[in-house]
Parts: structure tokens; C-alpha cells; sequence
């Protein structure tokens, strides 16, 4: 026997190997039924229907232990696939056109490059340059861009709305508006350069905003004055949550219009705006407003939610 | 100052300290955008070797961003405690790694040492680290503060509740603020984000939330998370406001693209210092997160680690009662998956409590990033058990104004239960109290919004 063997030979036997263990305790009997199942679906609690009212966060949802029934993990699971699913959406190459909008396109050339390379994102390809120099209006007081951002299902959703209602409040307020355009894998600051190139007083870029769980129509509006390569965060002025559950497309048009008429009036943007009196209206956001249910998505068996339709 | 080392007989030559200390980051997609990061793993270690050897002294003269152009880089170094800096200073960045790993290395040392270390110092220590370095190290801190409660103890595990309505809706923040009491959370804050950054919008909901933790005698702060400007102006307006809250970033540039400088922070602490409805000392909020100097390209060619290094050298400055690095939220462009977004919540957390903050972690993802829930259920424990000081909490985790996915009401409790941790002692009593919690275990009352008032 090795020296090692010897020594661990040794250690078993005084650690008691030559003692058997003592018999395992007997198992307790498995109670039956189970005591905390819950009878599915369940109802929703009281507090869950007052809160609904107000938000749509997902509250009154009740608990196993300290952790979630299963159907709420389903739903959350539902909900998860689905903001993935907008995310992975992209815009079409002719959409623009087909909507009679100016098509523009960022330097970016792939979905993946779209999300890891902002810098490409906020620049035109030489193409799309050429385009608007060739076609844009230039000297204009306002120049709204349409653009996926990073939810092209909004963008193909409300977007076509809000920059109409958008266009629409400028020009009621005697306002030049620049020719409509959409761009494609585009980050914010691409209103610099497109701003620059029209030469207009404020730009508006109306995009898709990252999808939150479940949802993925939310745009954001980001407004520059004197737009140019080379403006910050700070020179900007922003609105997010336009959206059903947030601020509708019409009263988020009236309230970027009064963003934009502060910027033409003072001549500036982002943190040196003065935004203390401005007469926001309705379009404040302010007053109550039903939030939109939040949808159950998953049933199991045979369809019970009737826009149920059948995966080919 | 040596710059140079050979692996395998292959040479590597850096022409700078800031460059070293990029090319010595584990992957990190932000470092790839700006261009700075190792070409290769074994580039990546011979930064590191460079870096081992480098002084902390070394360190304290060459900050990434210089002094001619940057507030911060000489705000640290007129404010260093130098004598606890002499006690370190000769040791180089490889020693110091193993001298923080010492058993004999407590955290009432720490403590006392975090006042002498500059952020680069903590980045360069952070970069030699593997994840349960950075862990074993991170418990070992000691960050004690008070307000209306006292955060930071041993064995507590605090967070912020963040009950954010895309339209402000204030019943609808009140519903979801008394779910997530009944659930334990809310120990650290209640902390708004406001859709709208106005100062009568951010009165109102800090009034509203006052009454809720007054007439519930709950011992907690609230606050609004506006921009300090907004915030000023509604301390004018005559509201409570147990804390007031900024995001900072790491170079004077990136705070000038966030409307801040030290100087506006500075007057903004004075005046919540006369202002504040907290019983105090610490009264202050601040998030960061790696990535935001890039995203102003304001980062100097200095990495992000780096930079959210600098964010708390900005901090301590204040004596802030939270600290947050909110750590996946900008996006996959800075942090593209689940192994760099859990790094950067282990390195931030370390890098935040051995500069003397008490560092809290939001835990997150947005849905553009590749991360997975379990991956992010994975990595509250790990900060748990690295000894964060809090973590949010929100319904399932969903932010339905900011949209991304963060930790939950239900999470709270079972990492406490799971790790052994309780809330801050003063919540704790209120939560047993009340029935919602039974010492670790759910009490009667517990998910029960009906017992607050």
C-alpha cells in the first residue's frame, strides 16, 4: 500500500468507516391533495380590477411562497416573446415609398450592426445624402424624419399618424414643414445631419422606442434646434411614450408643436430652454385617462379568446 | 514607467496608462464601439501584466482624463485623503488586488482606506479581478448610512421601489407603491421616475407619497427622480423630499451633456441640506452606468469601467445615502449580453463600495440586449451574496414607462430568504409589525396591499 493509500486508510478509520451509518429518518407521507394549488385560471383579486383603472402595471398578481403562480409566469413568458419579436422586426426596404415618403438609410447594413453600432446609425449612407440634397425642400422652419428607431412595428404602426397630426399642427401654426421622409436603421442624432443638409430651424425625429415587455408601439420624439453634426443630448429636447397607453399620437403632435414654437422663439434647445409657462393645454398630459388592459395571451386547449387564429 | 510585456516570446508595446487600462477590460461591446478595446485575449492579458506592475502613485498621476480639461480629475486629486493614500500608495495594482483579497483585510480597513483611492486606482484593482474576486472582495465593505432608516448593515439586503406610470398617473403610482410594500420592498427608496420633468409634477407626486408614509408609518424616503434643476424648484414650491437624485457621468463633458457640473451638484446639496424632510445625515441619490460618457463621446479614449469609476469618485464627494449603477439599461451597444451586463454588475458594486459608497445594483436588461430572465435571475444572487447594499423592485420586473426588464416585487423577498438577509433593521420591525413578513418568512399579511392604509 502506497504512503497516501496508508494515510487516508487511516483517516477513514478514524472518521468511524468501520461504524455503520445510522438508518435514514423515515420520509413523511406526502400530503394529499396538495395544500396550495391554485384552481385555474383564477379570478382577479379585487385589488388587481381598482388598479387596472389606473395602470397597467401588474399588480394584485398574489404569490406562491415568495415567487409566482404559474399562469402569471406563462403570461410573463408571453409577454417577454412578444417585445422580443418587435425587436427583431424590421422595416421593409420599400416601405418609405409605398407611404410616399422620401427614403433614407443610415451607414448601418445589418440588423445586428444596427444594435451595436449607433455611431453608423446617426450618419446618411452616400446614396440617401444624395437623395435629399437632390429632392429634399431646404430652408425650412421645421423638418420632421420619420424613423424605426428601435421598434419598426411602431414605426408601421402609429408613426405615419403622429407625423402627420405633427405636420399638421406646424403648418396650422404658419410654419414651413419640410418634405416627409423616412429613414431606415436610424438612431436619434440622424436628425443632425438631416437637419444640416435641409438647413431647417428645428428638426423632429419621430421614432420607435425600445419595446417594453408585451408591447412594442411606443415612439419617441427628439427636437433640435439649429440642427447640426456634432449636437449632444443636452442640446435636445425629448418626448417618449407616445403610444395608446401613454400620450395618442394627436395630443403628442400638439405638445411637440409647443416644444418646437419655444425653440423657434428662443432660439434654442435642450437644457437652456426655458420650458416654465408654456401653455401645454390637454396636451399636457395631465387628467385622468383609462390606461389600455393589459391582455391575457396565453390560453391552453381549445381557443377561448376569439382573435384566436390558427398557426399554419 | 514600464509599458511594455512579452507573451510566449510575442511583444506588446502601450504608448499609454489609459491605454492599459482599456486594453486590460474583459469584453465590453461599448469598448469595441469607441475603439479602444484589446485586439485579442492575449493582448487583453499582456495589459493586464503591464497593469499589474504599474504603482498606485503611477495611477494617481496619470488620470485618464487630465487636469487642463476636466473638473473632476482635479476635484479627486485636491480632495484625496493622503494619508490614507500613503498607506497604499508604493503597492502596484497586482499587489493591491491581493492585499484587498487578505482575510486580514477587513471592512472597517477598507472603510477607511476608500477616501485615499482615486477611481482609477479601483478600475485597475477591478480589471485584474475575476467575478468572485470582485465578490469576495465587495462583501468584505462596510457602508453604513442613514436617513429615515439605516442602510448598508451586515446581513441586510434593502430596494428601491419604482412604482413609474408612463403618464404619471398618481393612484396608479400609489397602487403599485402599496403592492410592492406588501411584498417588503421599498426599504432603500420609493423613487419615482417622472414621465414629466416638470417641478409642480414632481411636488405633487412627493407629497402624495409623503401622506402614504406618514399616515403608514413607514420608515423609508421617497423621492422623484427629475433632473436636479426640476428638483430645486420644487423644494421652492414648499414639498417634502426625503432624498433629491441626479445621474453622473465620469468626465466633466459627460455631466455638461447631463445639464450638471460640481458646481450646480454643490448647490443643490446645500440647499437640501437646509430643505431635506429626512432625518438625515445622508440625503443624496445618484444613478450611473457604464456606457453614458460614450454615448455623450465624452470618454476621452478611456474605458467604461474606468469612467463608471469616476462617477463615484464624483459622488463620494456628497455622502450620498444611495448609489446605483444602473447597469444594462442603455442598451447592447455598451453591454451586448447576459456575461458582460453580470461582469459589469459585479465590477461597478466592488468599484462603488471600496471608493466608500453604498452601492446598490439595478439589475437589468432591455429587451434589445441578449439576455436571458434566468440569466438575470441568476445575477441578483450573485450581487446578493457580493453584499449589494439594494436592488429594485417593480411588478414582475417591467418597467412600463422606462421599458426594460428589472427585478421584482416577488425577488426581493426570496433572494432575502434564500440568502439568509433581512431589511434594514427599522423596515424590518415595520414589515413584522404589519404581518407582511414573519421574521424571513411571508407573513399573514403578506401581498396583502389591503393592510396599508
Amino acid at each position: 500500500m502506497s504512503f497516501t493509500r496508508a494515510l487516508m486508510e487511516n483517516l477513514r478509520v478514524k472518521l468511524g468507516a468501520m461504524d455503520p451509518l445510522p438508518p435514514p429518518p423515515p420520509l413523511p407521507e406526502v400530503p394529499f391533495p396538495p395544500s396550495r394549488v391554485f384552481p385555474t385560471p383564477r379570478r382577479r383579486s379585487a385589488y388587481a380590477e381598482a388598479a387596472a383603472r389606473h395602470t397597467t402595471a401588474l399588480v394584485g398578481i398574489g404569490h406562491v411562497g415568495t415567487r409566482y403562480a404559474t399562469d402569471v409566469v406563462l403570461q410573463f413568458q408571453a409577454e417577454l416573446a412578444v417585445a422580443h419579436a418587435a425587436v427583431g422586426t424590421e422595416l421593409p426596404e420599400d416601405w418609405a415609398e409605398k407611404n410616399g415618403l422620401l427614403p433614407l438609410h443610415s451607414r448601418v447594413t445589418s440588423h445586428r450592426q444596427f444594435l451595436l453600432r449607433p455611431d453608423l446609425g446617426r450618419r446618411l449612407d452616400e446614396a440617401s445624402l444624395a437623395r435629399l440634397n437632390e429632392k429634399a425642400r431646404k430652408g425650412v422652419d421645421i423638418q420632421p424624419i420619420l424613423a424605426d428607431g428601435l421598434s419598426a412595428v411602431a414605426c408601421m404602426g402609429a408613426g405615419l399618424a403622429l407625423l402627420a397630426h405633427f405636420t399638421r399642427e406646424c403648418e396650422a401654426r404658419g410654419w414651413s414643414v419640410g418634405t416627409p421622409m423616412c429613414a431606415r436603421y436610424a438612431r436619434v442624432w440622424l436628425e443632425d445631419e438631416v437637419g444640416q443638409t435641409v438647413n431647417a430651424k428645428v428638426a423632429a425625429i419621430l421614432l420607435g422606442e425600445r419595446p417594453g415587455l408585451g408591447t412594442g408601439d411606443g415612439l419617441s420624439a427628439y427636437l433640435v434646434y439649429r440642427p447640426r453634426i456634432g449636437c449632444s443630448d443636452g442640446d435636445r429636447n425629448m418626448m417618449s411614450n407616445i403610444h395608446a397607453r401613454g400620450a395618442p399620437p394627436e395630443q403628442a403632435a400638439r405638445r411637440l408643436a409647443v416644444l418646437a414654437g419655444a425653440m423657434l422663439d428662443q432660439k434654442t434647445s435642450g437644457v437652456p430652454l426655458n420650458l416654465a409657462g408654456l401653455d401645454l393645454g390637454d396636451a399636457g398630459g395631465g387628467g385622468y385617462r383609462a390606461p389600455e388592459p393589459r391582455v391575457r395571451l396565453v390560453y391552453a386547449g381549445d381557443a377561448q379568446d376569439k382573435n384566436t387564429k390558427e398557426r399554419a | 514607467m514600464n509599458l511594455s510585456a512579452s507573451i510566449r516570446g510575442v511583444g506588446y508595446r502601450f504608448t499609454s496608462v489609459t491605454e492599459v487600462l482599456a486594453k486590460a477590460n474583459p469584453p465590453k461591446s461599448g469598448d469595441d464601439l469607441a475603439g479602444i478595446s484589446a485586439r485579442d485575449a492575449v493582448e487583453r492579458v499582456a495589459a493586464r501584466a503591464v497593469l499589474a506592475d504599474i504603482t498606485l502613485a503611477e495611477l494617481r498621476a496619470h488620470p485618464v482624463v487630465p487636469h487642463e480639461i476636466d473638473e473632476l480629475s482635479r476635484m479627486v486629486e485636491s480632495t484625496l485623503d493622503e494619508g490614507a493614500y500613503s498607506a497604499v500608495k508604493h503597492l502596484s495594482v497586482g499587489q493591491f488586488r491581493e492585499w484587498l483579497l487578505e482575510p486580514s483585510t477587513t471592512g472597517p480597513t477598507l472603510r477607511a482606506l476608500a477616501p485615499g483611492l482615486t477611481p482609477e486606482m479601483v478600475a485597475a484593482a477591478c480589471k485584474l479581478m475575476s467575478n468572485l474576486d470582485l465578490m469576495t472582495v465587495g462583501a468584505k465593505c462596510e457602508v453604513v448610512v442613514r436617513a429615515n432608516n439605516t442602510l448598508g448593515l451586515p446581513g441586510r439586503l434593502s430596494s428601491r421601489l419604482q412604482p413609474n406610470h408612463p403618464t404619471d398617473d398618481i393612484d396608479g403610482i400609489l397602487y403599485t407603491t402599496r403592492e410592492g410594500l406588501s411584498y417588503g420592498c421599498g426599504d432603500a427608496v420609493i423613487g419615482v421616475n417622472p414621465a414629466t420633468d416638470t417641478p409642480e409634477s414632481t411636488a405633487q407626486i412627493l407629497t402624495r407619497l409623503h401622506d402614504v408614509r406618514v399616515r403608514n408609518n413607514i420608515p423609508t424616503q421617497h423621492c422623484v427622480l427629475s433632473h436636479v434643476t426640476v428638483q430645486m424648484k420644487a423644494l421652492d414650491l414648499g414639498c417634502p423630499m426625503d432624498l433629491m437624485f441626479q445621474s453622473l457621468s465620469g468626465s466633466q463633458k459627460g455631466n455638461k451633456a447631463f445639464g450638471i457640473s460640481i458646481a450646480l451638484i454643490d448647490e443643490a446639496h446645500a440647499k437640501m441640506k437646509a430643505m431635506t424632510s429626512n432625518r438625515g445625515p445622508n440625503f443624496m441619490y445618484f444613478e450611473t452606468g457604464q456606457g453614458s460618457a460614450l454615448s455623450s463621446d465624452a470618454h476621452h479614449g478611456a474605458d467604461q469601467v474606468t469612467l463608471e469609476a469616476r462617477c463615484y469618485g464624483f459622488a463620494r464627494r456628497y455622502k450620498p445615502f444611495l448609489v446605483n449603477t444602473v447597469v444594462g439599461f442603455i442598451g447592447p451597444e455598451y453591454l451586448e449580453d447576459g456575461p458582460q451586463i453580470t461582469r459589469a454588475g459585479l465590477e461597478d458594486h466592488f468599484m462603488g463600495k471600496l471608493m466608500g459608497l453604498p452601492m446598490g445594483c439595478d439589475a437589468c436588461f432591455t429587451y434589445h440586449a441578449r439576455m436571458s430572465q434566468d440569466e438575470l435571475e441568476c445575477l441578483k444572487v450573485l450581487l446578493g451574496a457580493a453584499g449589494c447594499t439594494y436592488l429594485m423592485s417593480l411588478p414582475v420586473g417591467d418597467d412600463i414607462m422606462l421599458n426594460y426588464q428589472s427585478t421584482s416585487f416577488h425577488d426581493i423577498p426570496s433572494v432575502r430568504r434564500l440568502l439568509g438577509k433581512r431589511p434594514t433593521p427599522e423596515f424590518d420591525a415595520w414589515l413584522n409589525e404589519m404581518g407582511i413578513m414573519d421574521g424571513l418568512k411571508p407573513g399573514e399579511r403578506f401581498g396583502d396591499p389591503s393592510v396599508l392604509k
